[in-house]
């Protein structure tokens, strides 16, 4: 499988190497894993005594207070669950080992890296099982929309997409489907010796899935592949409606939009039907919370805050995000509504009322943007700046965006560069953030 | 009792020491210490019990005058100072004992005291094993004591001093041995994650 990924004729340059470094002893336990998350449903409860916390949650506490080095410090863990005091990504990068349990072996940690849109590199610490334990939760995911993986031995499950100046690129096997392949490949121009491979690579692939992020997907729209996966998964980047249907329509299947962080993996998938995205993983707590810490009430708006989660090298307490939306709780589903990056961001319209960010993303829905950021400089002058850029597109946005802020809002809208890769989407000179 | 042995610490040697009340008193004040006393200080948005409010009622029920800057024991500390705060807690019980109360009270020492004593025992100890533990419980009614110039009924400044010796010097080769451990698998963890770079770790099914 190895040799046909990498020697196919048309087969990009592959730059590095990978794979999923599972030792047999790992199998069983990713197999009874999956087993556990497969059997258990999704739910929250409020529980303000810890002591009435859900078995797994009670469990996480007292493992966290005995074996990892920050907790330890602060003494025995409290009995409310609302006095553990959250933590952010500010305190991960201080130390992030002191959050790793005692009796995590150093022998296998791997680690990860995140940069977001705030600045530094962290690394988060992982493990080969964890990176597997994914799986699961796509694959719950994908059986919102009625699709069930089936590749195994001498088939691609995998085909992971990248476009970017410079990107990692292997192939590898999954052990725990047959050994099915794994392919990262990189769109991009340079990663490719004819124009015409990538079509003819992606089509000989076959791969069940695809799996990128919607500046990848987009560069994906402009090459004539015939080959239909059963599914896209997008991922890292707020996905438009707009692309979303583009995307289903040319490839024929449905396109997720998965909410997912290095810290937590797959968190919630989003259901157009449901207008929210659906949280995926049993033994996740969330939480919204207000910026004093508070806990904002259901179908109330604030951070999102996180607890548990299946990385056992970095177990989570109240981890406060930085993402934001609104919690509620519809149709037997949990569900995040308004999802978006970082705290909300107003922008000031003509006539001097306030926007949030949010409005703005509403207003791009429409379009088939993979990326964009929009600027108010301290004039109150906007620049938005998108990928792609497309003529009649910017004319229509234009109308859109003189119809929320008034006619009279000095607006430029240009294309965004092609070598960013996370953009800090929206700010504001107008209002700290 | 004066004290005049140039072996003995300064605070024990000083002719201020006086006798105080009998330990087992306070050890057994210290173990009856439970839910009402642990309650979770209230740091930031989290917590009940605001810490500088009980150290005003301390310094009211000993008829101190309360100190103006009580900023040690306030809201805006941070989740490191929990352990200190609860300890905090403990020792605004200990010092509210009537066997204490009769001696003569110094509102600058007491602030003082609830100052330092709590954050040297929060370094090594927690509030928990103050309590559940004999030689916690001990240690902090000896050192309670001491930096209130106070000698445990029927013992010499001496003894006073040998017996917290023992009890705090064991404490601190326990604590730095184990500060070495720490240090030495943080270090072990940082190396092993650095040797497995970012994406060359494993496979994972989609960008984050």
């Amino acid at each position: 499988m190895l040799r046909r990924l990498s020697e196919h004729p048309a087969a990009p340059i592959y730059r590095n190497q990978s794979g999923h470094r599972l030792t047999e002893a790992d199998l069983p336990q990713l197999a009874a894993f999956e087993a556990r998350m497969q059997a258990l449903k999704v739910a929250q409860s409020a529980h303000q005594q810890i002591a009435q916390a859900p078995d797994w949650l009670q469990q996480l506490i007292q493992r966290s207070y005995a074996q990892v080095p920050f907790y330890r410090a602060l003494g025995a863990p409290p009995k409310c669950f609302q006095d553990i005091a959250p933590i952010t990504r500010s305190e991960l990068s201080r130390d992030v080992v002191q959050f790793v349990p005692d009796d995590i072996s150093a022998a296998r940690i791997i680690h990860y890296s995140t940069s977001g849109t705030t600045g530094h590199a962290l690394m988060l610490p992982s493990h080969p099982r964890v990176a597997a334990g994914y799986r699961v939760f796509y694959e719950r995911a994908l059986a919102r929309f009625g699709v069930t993986l089936r590749a195994g031995a001498n088939d691609v499950g995998l085909l992971l997409i990248g476009h970017q100046q410079r990107c990692f690129t292997y192939v590898s096997v999954a052990p725990t489907r047959g050994e099915s392949g794994l392919a990262k490949i990189n769109l991009h121009p340079n990663d490719w010796r004819d124009l015409d491979d990538p079509a003819r690579y992606i089509d000989a692939l076959q791969a069940e899935l695809y799996s990128g992020d919607p500046l990848a997907f987009t560069a994906l729209l402009a090459i004539a592949t015939k080959h239909r996966p059963a599914a896209l998964v997008s991922t890292s980047m707020t996905l438009l409606p707009a692309l979303r249907q583009r995307l289903s329509t040319r490839f024929g299947c449905p396109v997720l939009d998965l909410y997912s962080m290095n810290e937590a993996g797959p968190i919630a998938v989003f259901d157009p039907e449901l207008d929210g995205y659906i949280l995926l993983q049993p033994e996740l707590n969330v939480e919204i919370l207000r910026p004093d810490g508070s806990v904002c009430a259901l179908g109330e708006r604030g951070e999102i805050t996180l607890s548990g989660g299946f990385n056992f090298c970095l177990p989570l307490l109240r981890y406060r995000t930085g993402d934001f939306a609104v919690l509620v709780h519809e149709s037997g589903e949990w569900l995040l509504r308004d999802l978006s990056g970082r705290a909300p961001v107003r922008f000031q319209t003509c006539s001097g009322a306030w926007l949030n960010n949010i409005d703005i993303t509403h207003a791009l829905k429409p379009y088939v943007l993979a990326q964009w950021t929009l600027l108010q400089r301290s004039d109150s002058s906007l620049e938005l700046a998108i990928q792609p850029y497309r003529h009649d597109d910017v004319i229509a946005i234009k109308k859109d965006l003189y119809a929320i802020f008034g006619l009279a809002q000095v607006l430029n809208i240009a294309p965004l560069a092609n070598d960013i890769d996370k953009v800090l989407q929206y700010r504001s000179e107008l209002q700290s953030n | 009792m004066s004290t005049a042995n140039p072996e003995l610490s300064p605070a024990m040697n000083s002719s201020l020491m006086k006798e105080g009340p009998p330990l087992q008193v306070l050890m057994r004040r210290i173990a009856a210490a439970g839910s009402d006393v642990l309650i979770e200080p209230r740091i930031g948005a989290q917590g009940v019990v605001p810490v500088d409010a009980v150290v005003t009622d301390l310094f009211e029920l000993l008829g101190l005058d309360v100190p103006a800057a009580l900023d040690d024991f306030g809201v805006n500390k941070s989740v490191q100072d929990r352990r200190r705060l609860q300890i905090t807690l403990l020792l605004t019980w200990l010092c509210a004992d009537e066997t204490l109360q009769t001696h003569e009270k110094n509102a600058a020492l007491l602030l003082q005291i609830l100052q330092q004593v709590p954050a040297e025992l929060a370094k090594y100890t927690t509030f928990e094993q103050l309590v559940s533990d004999s030689d916690r419980r001990e240690e902090l009614a000896r050192l309670t004591l001491a930096r209130m110039h106070l000698l445990p009924l029927g013992e010499t400044a001496a003894q006073a001093q040998d017996r917290l010796s023992v009890l705090s010097s064991a404490e601190r080769e326990r604590l730095v041995a184990a500060s070495r451990a720490a240090e030495a698998r943080a270090r072990l963890l940082r190396e092993a994650m650095a040797r497995r770079a970012a994406e060359e770790a494993a496979d994972k099914m989609g960008r984050e």
